[in-house]
């Protein structure tokens, strides 16, 4: 996709000011086709309008950004989400993650960092934020590391290969893509496949971790 | 110049102050104080005559209820009586409570365990008198209350709980074995006693029928009411957190709206507490004391560099461990190079990464600023590199800085952790 002005984009948070600031990081760089300010407004708005990349607020009443995606990617799952959060807490994140969202970043994110994300989400790449990364690793962490090692159910899905957690360590320290790539001496597109694995074995593990590791924060 | 005024003929007799309860000498409701303090007599000479006639067919327990009732505290403009009155919910809740006191009054004299006399009377009167004085007492005179009966010995005034639970089950075993002395004193249960039975189970059921539900619905409406309470704490809880920070930042903001700098910093710092307060209180009341653990360590640095040079310290940490002499120098030196990044980078963000692994712990500190040429450091610059290497070669850890002018700087500092350690 050369033309990012063709992108559509939904907007769905509660807060108004919220929304027109994030209109207002977007300014012309795409389109933005509408706005929801509540769960049931925005499933039906986005299975009408069908937009390339919906933005998606994961504290939401009535369910959160979780039953937004749940709802929606029951009857359209080409549709592509992408988390935008203030919030820090690990299980939210994750959660939102493993329901479908293919990205978070935090609302402090720049519009042009925004509209890239967004751009990348629509080609169909991940984008994690560095703490998202963070909280992957914590949650993918060796079982050596862990005071229980969690029992390894499925070895494709439940861990991360050496390079995975390589590049998700440089997002974590605040490398962007290109200059992963350049660190690592491969291609921007082999990063991208990367973080794309890791978001695919964080939606599809079962890892007995993944549920319980954020209320227990492991300490060696 | 007008004459002053003339002087006030001096008062023949202290004038009669009127007739209010007692908050300060009060032992129950302050009546005796009171009743002393308007007769201008010993309060110790009204308590005695009060005792001596409770056993005068317990007219001094009538008194003193109806006293306690109508009269008013000193400084509290009503009454308990007017305020029960004027309120529906707690007018209900002691009707009810009464009609249910009547009943079980009722059962047990048709038993034949009691019979109706004065004595009864007074002291059903005395019942309702203490609900209407339990439900229409204002806060301070509940409280007051509350203390002296805790203070109260063999009640709730023992330090222990066993002690406490001792003397509640020695009360209740008491109680029981009394009650069932009386019912086989009275009862006969024996042939012609069974006419009486099935009239009581008659009788009870009935009262059952007319009153339970509202009695039902009372007690609901008591728990409701506890409920809210409990649930108006929370709120003011919450008000007054959110008075004592984001309002207050709130304004400090607008004060400081010429200065986007110290702007940036107050949101930042708001922004921080408000995170901490929501999403990881436990760690919220740690602040200020000694770090325990690396994370602790890292987020007072978080704290600190943003409050004092105003840049964002974006931390990310995977992990976490104790404090020892090891990670203090490892923090030591992630301090300083945050401090350089936020004072020299020109750069308003700073990332920091820390990460534990079973074999080492490692920081990383990161800034897309103006960087500079390693080789060519000047001297002042030169020395603060020593103190974060000289730190970590110290502690048996390793730094790398790694930076070109115009593409930012990175630190990374990596310390091995023996495996005693963990």
């Amino acid at each position: 996709m050369t033309d990012t002005a063709l992108l559509r984009v939904f907007v769905v948070d509660d807060h108004a000011l919220v929304r027109s600031g994030i209109r207002a990081e977007l300014g012309d760089a795409v389109d933005v086709v509408g706005e929801a300010d509540e769960v049931a407004a925005a499933v039906e708005l986005i299975l009408e309008r069908t937009p390339d990349v919906v933005l998606l607020d994961v504290h939401m009443p009535g369910g959160g950004g979780r039953a937004v995606l749940d709802q929606v990617l029951r009857t359209a799952p080409a549709v592509a989400f992408l988390a935008l959060s203030m919030s820090d807490a690990a299980e939210d994140v994750i959660d939102v993650i493993r329901a479908g969202a293919r990205g978070y970043v935090t609302k402090h994110i720049s519009g042009p960092d925004l509209v890239d994300a967004i751009r990348r989400i629509a080609e169909g790449d991940a984008v994690f934020s560095p703490r998202l990364a963070g909280f992957v690793l914590d949650a993918f962490a060796d079982g050596a590391r862990a005071s229980v090692p969690a029992p390894t159910f499925d070895p494709e899905f439940d861990q991360l290969t050496p390079r995975e957690r390589q590049v998700l360590r440089l997002i974590a320290r605040g490398y962007a893509y290109k200059e992963i790539a350049r660190e690592l001496g491969i291609s921007a597109k082999t990063v991208e496949s990367h973080v794309s694995a890791v978001l695919r074995k964080l939606q599809l593990t079962n890892r007995y971790q993944l549920t319980n590791w954020a209320a227990e924060r492991r300490m060696l | 110049m007008l004459a002053g005024p003339a002087a006030p003929p001096p008062p023949r007799r202290r004038p009669l102050r009127p007739f209010r309860r007692s908050a300060d000498e009060s032992i129950l409701g302050g009546v005796c104080a009171g009743l002393a303090a308007r007769l201008a007599v010993g309060t110790t000479a009204v308590r005695v005559v009060t005792v001596v006639s409770v056993f005068l067919g317990g007219v001094g327990i009538l008194a003193y209820v109806a006293m306690w009732v109508l009269v008013p505290v000193a400084d509290e403009p009503e009454s308990i009586a007017s305020r029960v009155l004027t309120d529906r919910r707690e007018l209900q809740i002691v009707l009810a409570l009464s009609s249910a006191l009547l009943a079980v009054l009722l059962v047990t004299r048709s038993l034949g365990v009691s019979d109706l006399g004065v004595p009864t009377l007074t002291l059903l009167t005395g019942a309702v008198g203490t609900l209407v004085v339990w439900r229409g007492a204002s806060p301070a005179e509940t409280a007051r209350l509350r203390e002296r009966l805790n203070a109260a010995p063999g009640l709730a005034g023992a330090p222990s709980g066993w002690r406490r639970t001792a003397s509640r089950t020695g009360m209740g075993i008491v109680l029981i074995v009394v009650g069932v002395g009386e019912l086989s004193r009275t009862g006969s249960f024996s042939g012609a006693a069974l006419g009486v039975l099935v009239g009581t189970v008659l009788f009870v059921g009935g009262f059952l029928v007319l009153f339970a539900p509202w009695w039902v619905r009372t007690l609901r409406d008591l728990s409701t009411e506890r409920r809210e309470r409990v649930r108006a704490q929370e709120r003011a809880d919450m008000a007054a957190h959110v008075h004592d920070s984001v309002l207050q930042t709130l304004s400090l903001i607008q004060k400081a709206a010429g200065d986007p700098r110290e702007v940036v910093r107050l949101a930042r710092r708001e922004e921080r507490e408000l995170r901490h307060w929501l999403f990881d209180p436990g760690r919220l009341g740690r602040h200020g004391e000694r770090p325990e653990t690396l994370v602790d360590a890292v987020s007072a640095l978080e704290r600190e560099v943003e409050d004092s040079y105003g840049v964002g310290v974006e931390l990310i940490a995977v992990g976490d461990c104790p404090m020892d002499d090891g990670v203090a120098a490892l923090v030591g030196a992630c301090r300083e190079a945050t401090v350089n990044a936020a004072k020299w980078s020109g750069c308003a963000e700073v990332a920091v990464f820390v990460e534990v692994e079973p074999g080492t712990v490692s920081a990383y500190v990161r800034d897309l600023g103006v960087g500079f040429e390693p080789a060519s450091v000047p001297d002042d610059r030169q020395g603060i590199a020593c103190s974060i290497v000289e730190r970590m070669e110290r502690a048996g850890g390793r730094v790398a800085v790694q930076s070109s002018p115009g593409s930012g700087t990175e630190v990374e500092l990596v310390l091995p952790r023996s495996s005693s350690a963990r």
